[in-house]
């Protein structure tokens, strides 16, 4: 049988505001632990939460970002449940009236349109860590991390395959740097998501049982996770079982998840309306403001890309979704003289295979646009070969004031175009090289690129290809 | 001089006129506690020592000339929910026993800033919950009028304090009439604010939605005294406001009562309120209108329903505010447990009490999946409708005049074992905190048995100060000031 | 109405000695009666109001309180944190 699969996923954002949500301890990742805690962080008897202005505005800004309804009357209400981490016994959040709801993200996949419904939006805390140490006979608990804000952004059950989640999550993520509201680092936690799955028979109309995993904190692990679930599932259907309502713990080292609780365990949050706020109201005026601040995203880049760059779809969006590399790109394209096409190809070429090796993002290399588009000019020029314009490359990634034409200078990269320079080398091979000479004019007209080859070696790769080749067809 | 005896008002005037220092009055004061603390059991924890340096520090300011607030040097007594720093804060509660906040309530510190003496912290009902100081768990504190009766609760410790002078102002809170009852208990004076008139950043909190920090003393004029100290807007809390609000409620305390307007709710005037006190009340309304303000009957319809409200609202927040006490991070922790779980249960059982984990438990059920819509909701909805009574009363008056309690103090031990008798003894109050509005209660009389009778003056939102004026109007009409009782 | 007092403790994290069920549930139940006299409030409206909004606090970082201060009366501290028995993360 052919399944179909449906997925929901739950993001959730650490918002990189100064200070936390409801205290003004320092919002800050890493540091010793319980350094950046107060009375307040730890629940302690008496204190009382005030709401971060800034926190509801990014939540605002994310909402018209992703097309939502902005409820700009709201409240917060108390998630309780005990856990080390959560000092309070109860998570400050929101339940049934979000700051923002109903909206939607689209992103291209496949070359394909593909729209994702966001549920809602909301506003809440983050818990402490647990530290599991053997060296201790219990876990400690590190409370820095209590009261950083979170926006959790709940997508719809749109999503139909691991391939489009991971597109979906990329959205979303690059949704928020744009916005410069969450540092979006995997590898600090201040991006993480919960995923819900579920298997229905291919054509159905009714979705099957879902089963939510915790714990993905990467996006290649939303991957591993969901690909894990659809493949659980199906085995126990076709093996005649059911897939029953389960929370699951995903453990990305062994690429398995394991039951948190099941249906009868489900938790019971007793949510009410949180008492120690009163209301939050964001005038419609500071909706509006807020709205005007919203900054090109991804999408309209990628339009804007394929239209006036002549970018080709998969570049335009592998661009656009990576900030930094947009932001690198439309820097060259300020300073202009050079094709945006070429632009392009070295930062999604050479460029990009450096980050990955050193797993970094464009704007940590030192690498100055000015630097990138000089080379790129010499090299349109044909001042300079390609091979030629990967060592000027080699140079500059590293370096913050480089200085293209010096280094084209004193590496000797420039090519000899001049003919009345190349002619001795042309004659030099043609002489050396007789047996290939019979060959061409016995009609093997390919050892021509064998002699292109021979004359390049000899002017120790200066030599422009193309005028070579012209000699030699004149002189053979 | 018996400076313990004074009003705060009197001691004002002494300080500044010269003719005592503040350490004679709280040495005077240590005196009283030493004479008749064995008896009263009003205190958890005296603060001697740091009292005393605090009084020699105002009286070297004073005679340096430095212009003090009118209460420096004046002592305090403070509940024992509301953290000060340094200073053990229990709650009345084993969980709390070695609690000591590292930080102070914002009412303590504008207590320091005004040059207040906390001479200790007071006696309550574990986590404010009860109405008899009964449920502490160290002590049971007695009311100085008759040693064999409860003081009132929750905070009896602060009413039988001041009632035998071994303070001479306190605070208090209020969640259902915790300031009220027991004032009206011990013959004294308590104002519930306005919800959001005084911050509540530091008191620990039982319903978060109801609770409020109170003056208490033994005049109409200590309370409004007081009260100018400890009200704000305060940045540490969110559902503070500061409409209103008055700098010194005493300038407000001579306005005229004639041409105002007393409602007489007639819901607060049945069945199970004594006749005693009734009639107490009604002779109370009496002198209004000899004052020269008309009487009217009014109307609170749903009053009959309040006390169903109060139980679902301030039990639901309260089994939410007290999960965090887990043994976790403060407070107590199980000897023996082998799980988390089980030291969350352990510690939870061991550390709380029996009217405690009761309201826990109903404030857990109200809340839990399938019954919030049934109870909280309905309770909030009921909110709303009550605080509209109160609205179109007030559109017919400036104030309304009920009792506070329906019968005077009870005998140690008499309700111990029916909560919900308990809880009707609180009828009276809790509409007050459910709609938010302030309610001062006073003296008005004794029963056959000498025991004090309470009445209580509700006011609109922030009528704060036409509650005291007519406190004030009614002391000085009575001739009425406080006689402290034989103790023992 | 039954009230299912076991379901409750669990959910309150306390432990109920089955002797007091009985008296729990008798107590519990006066107190739900009570409640269950309450008038029902047709088209109540939840949402909140406007004129009860808070004013929001200013992004500003202020000091944190040292550690030793706001651990001093932790139960069992190590290594700078509060230690409980061994879980696993969720």
């Amino acid at each position: 049988m052919e399944y179909e699969v449906v997925i929901g996923l739950e993001v959730h954002a650490e918002l990189s505001t100064e200070s936390k949500i409801y205290c003004s301890c320092k919002n800050a990742f890493g540091g010793m632990v319980n350094a950046q805690v107060c009375p307040i962080c730890l629940g302690m008897p008496g204190t009382l939460p005030t709401l971060n202005k800034q926190v509801v505005d990014y939540a605002i800004l994310m909402g018209h970002a992703t097309n939502c309804k902005i409820n700009n009357i709201t409240k917060q209400d108390r998630k309780n449940y005990m856990y080390p981490d959560l000092p309070k016994a109860y998570q400050i959040s929101q339940y049934d009236i979000p700051i923002c709801e109903h909206g939607y993200v689209d992103f291209m996949l496949n070359g394909e349109k593909k729209r994702v419904g966001i549920t809602r939006i909301h506003i809440e805390e983050d818990a402490g860590k647990l530290i599991h140490d053997e060296k201790f006979s219990g876990s400690l608990v590190d409370f820095n991390r209590c009261g950083v804000p979170l926006i959790e952004i709940v997508s719809e059950p749109d999503i139909r395959s691991s391939e489009e989640a991971k597109a979906y999550l990329e959205t979303i993520k690059s949704i928020l740097q744009y916005l410069d509201i969450s540092d979006c680092k995997m590898q600090e936690g201040s991006l993480r998501c919960d995923v819900n799955v579920s298997i229905m028979p291919k054509g159905s109309k009714e979705f099957g049982t879902r089963c939510e995993m915790k714990n993905v904190n990467t996006f290649s692990g939303a991957v591993r996770a969901i690909e894990y679930e659809i493949a659980r599932q199906i085995e126990l259907v076709e093996s005649g079982g059911t897939v029953e309502q389960q929370t699951r713990r995903w453990d990305d080292a062994k690429g398995v998840s394991v039951l948190l609780r099941s249906k009868e365990d489900a938790q019971d949050y007793r949510y009410f309306p949180e008492p120690d706020l009163r209301a939050i109201y964001v005038t419609e005026e500071h909706v509006a403001e807020l709205k005007a601040q919203i900054p090109e995203l991804p999408n309209q880049k990628i339009e804007r890309y394929m239209k006036d760059c002549q970018l080709p779809q998969i570049e335009a969006t592998l661009l656009a979704e990576n900030i930094q590399k947009s932001k690198f790109f439309e820097a060259c394209l300020a300073i202009g003289g050079v094709s945006p096409r070429s632009i392009s190809n070295w930062i999604l070429g050479d460029i990009s295979k450096t980050l990955n090796e050193r797993n970094c993002e464009i704007d940590e290399l030192a690498l100055q646009p000015t630097a990138l588009i000089e080379m790129i000019k010499l090299a349109e020029a044909k001042t300079i070969s390609s091979t030629a314009a990967k060592t000027v490359l080699e140079e500059i990634i590293d370096c913050a004031d480089a200085d293209v034409a010096a280094i084209v200078k004193e590496k000797g990269l420039a090519q000899i175009s001049d003919t009345s320079a190349l002619e001795g080398v042309v004659e030099q091979v043609l002489a050396d090289n007789a047996k290939a000479v019979e060959d061409y004019h016995n009609g093997k007209t390919n050892v021509l690129g064998f002699l292109v080859g021979q004359c390049m070696r000899l002017s120790k790769g200066k030599g422009n290809p193309a005028v070579l080749r012209e000699l030699l067809e004149k002189k053979i | 001089m018996e400076l313990y005896k004074k009003t705060a008002a009197e001691l004002a005037e002494m300080l500044a006129a010269g003719s005592c220092t503040a350490t004679e009055i709280v040495e005077d004061i240590y005196a009283q506690i030493d004479a008749v603390e064995g008896q009263v059991d009003a205190y958890l924890t005296l603060c001697r020592e740091d009292a005393l340096a605090q009084a020699a520090e105002i009286d070297r300011r004073r005679a340096a000339g430095e212009k003090l607030p009118p209460l420096a040097g004046v002592p305090i007594a403070v509940k024992d929910n509301i953290c000060t720093e340094g200073v053990s804060t229990t709650c009345a509660s084993k969980m709390l026993e070695n609690f000591v906040p590292p930080y102070s309530a914002t009412v303590v510190d504008k207590l320091r800033q005004a040059g207040l003496i906390t001479i200790g912290k007071v006696n309550m009902d574990e986590f404010a919950m009860g109405s008899s100081c009964e449920n502490s768990h160290f002590k049971k504190t007695k009311n100085p009028h008759d040693l064999t009766r409860v003081p009132g609760g929750s905070s009896g410790g602060s009413a039988a304090a001041l009632a035998a002078c071994e303070a001479t102002l306190a605070l208090g809170s209020d969640t259902g009439g915790s300031i009220r009852q027991p004032a009206a208990f011990c013959g004294v004076v308590g104002l519930k604010p306005t919800y959001g008139a005084v911050s509540r950043y530091g008191l620990v909190a039982f319903a978060s939605s109801l609770d409020q920090i109170g003056p208490m003393g033994r005049s109409c004029e200590d309370v409004a005294m007081l009260l100018s100290v400890i009200t704000s807007k305060d940045e540490l809390d969110a559902t503070s406001t500061d409409c209103a609000h008055r700098d010194d409620y005493r300038a407000y305390l001579d306005q005229d009562v004639a041409g105002m307007r007393v409602g007489l709710p007639k819901e607060y005037f049945g069945e199970g309120v004594s006749q005693e006190v009734q009639s107490a009340v009604l002779a109370a309304a009496d002198t209004y209108r000899r004052l020269g303000a008309e009487v009217v009957e009014v109307s609170i319809p749903s009053t009959a329903h309040a006390l169903s409200a109060y139980y679902i609202i301030s039990s639901a927040e309260a089994s939410s505010n007290l999960a965090r006490f887990d043994g976790v991070k403060y407070g107590y922790r199980a000897k023996e447990y082998e799980s988390l779980t089980d030291m969350y249960v352990n510690s939870r059982t061991e550390g709380f009490g029996d009217e405690v984990k009761r309201r826990i438990m109903l404030g857990t059920y109200v809340l839990s999946s399938g019954y919030f819509d049934a109870y909280y909701k309905k309770g909030k909805a009921f909110q709303r409708q009550l605080c509209c009574e109160f609205e179109q009363a007030f559109a017919q008056c400036d104030f309304l005049i009920t009792p506070t309690v329906p019968t005077t103090a009870f005998k140690l031990g008499e309700n111990v074992d029916d909560p919900v008798a308990m809880y009707k003894s609180d009828i009276c109050t809790v509409t007050v905190n459910i709609a938010g509005l302030p309610a001062l209660s006073m003296p008005c009389g004794k029963d056959a048995a000498g025991l004090p009778i309470g009445m209580q003056l509700i006011g609109p939102k922030f009528g704060e100060d036409k509650l005291l004026s007519a406190g004030h109007a009614y002391e000085k009409a009575t001739g009425w000031h406080y006689a402290l009782p034989q103790i023992g | 109405m039954d009230i299912d007092i076991r379901h409750i403790a669990k959910l309150a994290n306390l432990k109920i000695e089955e002797k007091d069920f009985a008296r729990y549930q008798k107590q519990m139940q006066d107190i739900i009666a009570m409640v269950e006299s309450l008038p029902e409030q047709k088209d109540f409206d939840q949402r909140p109001d406007p004129a009860d909004a808070m004013e929001l606090r200013e992004d500003i970082v202020k000091p944190s309180m040292p550690r030793e201060k706001l651990l001093a009366g932790a139960p069992q501290v190590e290594a700078g944190c509060v230690v409980v028995p061994k879980t696993v993360s969720e």
